[in-house]
């Protein structure tokens, strides 16, 4: 596995927003297929580090790479990019002015050149995929925090990304809807998706993940199998995390 | 002479001014819409000095007193060697008050869409252009549809700085001047009827942005 070129790979990475230096020296490489669970406390930088592998942050200094290439700059060029790197956010985002299946045709339409006709018959299949095809018609606010999120999933997939990236994809969510948008990212990671996931969902970083980072001040303080990290966490600063979420 | 008799020796010069108001105001409505969504996109490009113009226009004209903007289209102008029809002088400066508010309002419009929005469109590839296009712009058109009525009947009620300058045909207020100075004794009256005309009008515009806004708001 590691002597392919890794879907993502960031080589020293460093940012910081004024004073505070929200990203060290970040080396990390994502390979096909992988799923890789993204940890630490709030205000760690897992947000940023996400968003910077898509370029909606810029970053001081250091390499993102996305198959071997480097990010382009401004542009076109690196609108194209984005493209290739879906991204789930913990607050849904859908257009709130086009139905659900406008949503997901919008991007295939307007960015890779699709027919209409051709985008909505594949909208519909990731609808179903997703399990709310019936919605299709409905606009964003008619549906719920659950939908919404398994629609924005189908909106990036329509992408055909070659990685995805969640941040922090259920935390919005009431308890009762973060199963069936779990059960969706599941599905995916079975079908060989590449995921970097933000998540504190430690039932679903077990099941599914090749690995666990745990970050902490914008470092990343230690590696491993969930096994390995949950179970037999190296450092204090893990361990403390650890202790916290599961609430002792 | 009472409401009857003036309606009757002056009925055809009002039924002009209602024409001239009511074209003034869609001609003028029209422009200034696509002036500010220009000013509006300029003010939040990625592109630092032509925030800075759409911000500065903005200013500019939404501070100055209508009459004051008037005076410098009309007579200070000519100075600079551009002198324009009165017409097209009290056009010209309804066009660019209407469209400095015409601005604020999209860009309440725009704020309300919120950044997250932004982003999803920009990570599933879209360019600026194509953001504003399909997000941005059809949104703050929808939110906008309220303020911009009631910015429809200000820009009617600002077609009235037509009565500053000679005009003919007359204006709805430039023809109630008229009227009083050509026939005396009248009081209030001819101002009455040019009010109930502009009260109707807005009321009217009132109604049909308030049914257009139920069929294209945007559920949040
Ligand atoms: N646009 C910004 N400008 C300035 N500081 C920012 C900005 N975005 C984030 N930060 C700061 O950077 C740090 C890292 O933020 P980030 O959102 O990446 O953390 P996080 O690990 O995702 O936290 P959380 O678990 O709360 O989502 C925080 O201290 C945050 O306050
Ligand atoms: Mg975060």
């Amino acid at each position: 596995m590691s002597t392919q070129t890794p879907v993502i790979e960031l080589r020293h990475v460093d940012k910081h927003y004024g004073d505070l230096h929200v990203l060290r020296d970040i080396n990390l490489s994502v390979h096909k297929g992988e799923v890789l669970v993204l940890i630490g406390p709030s205000g760690s930088g897992k947000s940023t580090l996400c968003r910077t592998i898509n370029r909606l942050e810029t970053i001081d200094s250091g390499e993102i790479l996305i198959e071997g290439e480097p990010l382009p700059q401004e542009g076109k060029a690196l609108a194209q990019m984005r493209a290739e790197i879906g991204m789930v956010f913990q607050s849904f985002n859908l257009f709130a002015h086009k139905t659900i299946l406008q949503n997901v045709t919008l991007g295939p339409i307007e960015v890779l050149g699709m027919s209409k006709a051709e985008a909505e018959a594949r909208a519909m299949e990731l609808l179903r995929r997703v399990g709310v095809d019936a919605q299709a018609a409905k606009v964003p606010a008619q549906l719920s925090g659950g939908q919404q999120q398994r629609v924005a999933i189908a909106r990036s997939l329509a992408m055909q990304p070659k990685a995805m990236l969640f941040d922090e994809p259920t935390s919005a969510l009431d308890p009762e809807m973060i199963n069936e948008v779990l059960e969706v990212m599941v599905e995916l990671a079975r079908e060989g998706m590449t995921m970097v996931v933000v998540t504190h969902e430690m039932n679903f970083a077990r099941r599914v993940s090749n690995r666990v980072v745990f970050m902490a001040d914008g470092q990343i303080v230690e590696e491993g199998t969930p096994t390995e990290f949950f179970d037999h966490p190296k450092t204090a600063r893990a361990k403390d995390f650890l202790d916290s979420i599961r609430g002792h | 002479m009472g409401i009857a008799e003036i309606l009757q020796k002056y009925g055809q010069n009002y039924a002009m001014a209602i024409f001239e108001t009511l074209s003034m105001t869609l001609l003028c409505f029209v422009i200034a819409m696509g002036i500010s969504i220009v000013v509006t996109v300029m003010r939040v490009s990625p592109i630092k000095p032509l925030r800075l113009v759409g911000d500065l226009y903005v200013q500019i004209f939404r501070n100055i007193p209508g009459v004051a903007l008037l005076v410098l289209v009309a007579y200070a102008l000519p100075n600079i060697r551009i002198v324009l029809p009165w017409k097209t002088c009290v056009e010209v400066t309804v066009v660019l008050l209407a469209s400095a508010f015409g601005s604020e309002n999209f860009m309440t419009g725009i704020n309300a869409i919120g950044v997250g929005q932004i982003e999803a469109a920009r990570s599933i590839g879209l360019t600026f252009t194509k953001t504003m296009q399909k997000i941005v712009i059809p949104q703050a058109l929808r939110s906008a549809v309220l303020p911009m009525t009631n910015l429809l009947i200000a820009t009617m009620l600002t077609t009235a700085l037509g009565s500053q300058v000679p005009l003919n045909p007359q204006e709805l207020t430039g023809l109630v001047s008229y009227i009083t100075t050509d026939s005396t004794g009248l009081g209030i009256l001819p101002f009455m009827i040019s009010a109930v005309c502009y009260a109707g009008f807005s009321f009217l515009l009132g109604l049909l942005g308030n049914h257009i806004d139920k069929k294209v708001r945007v559920l949040r």
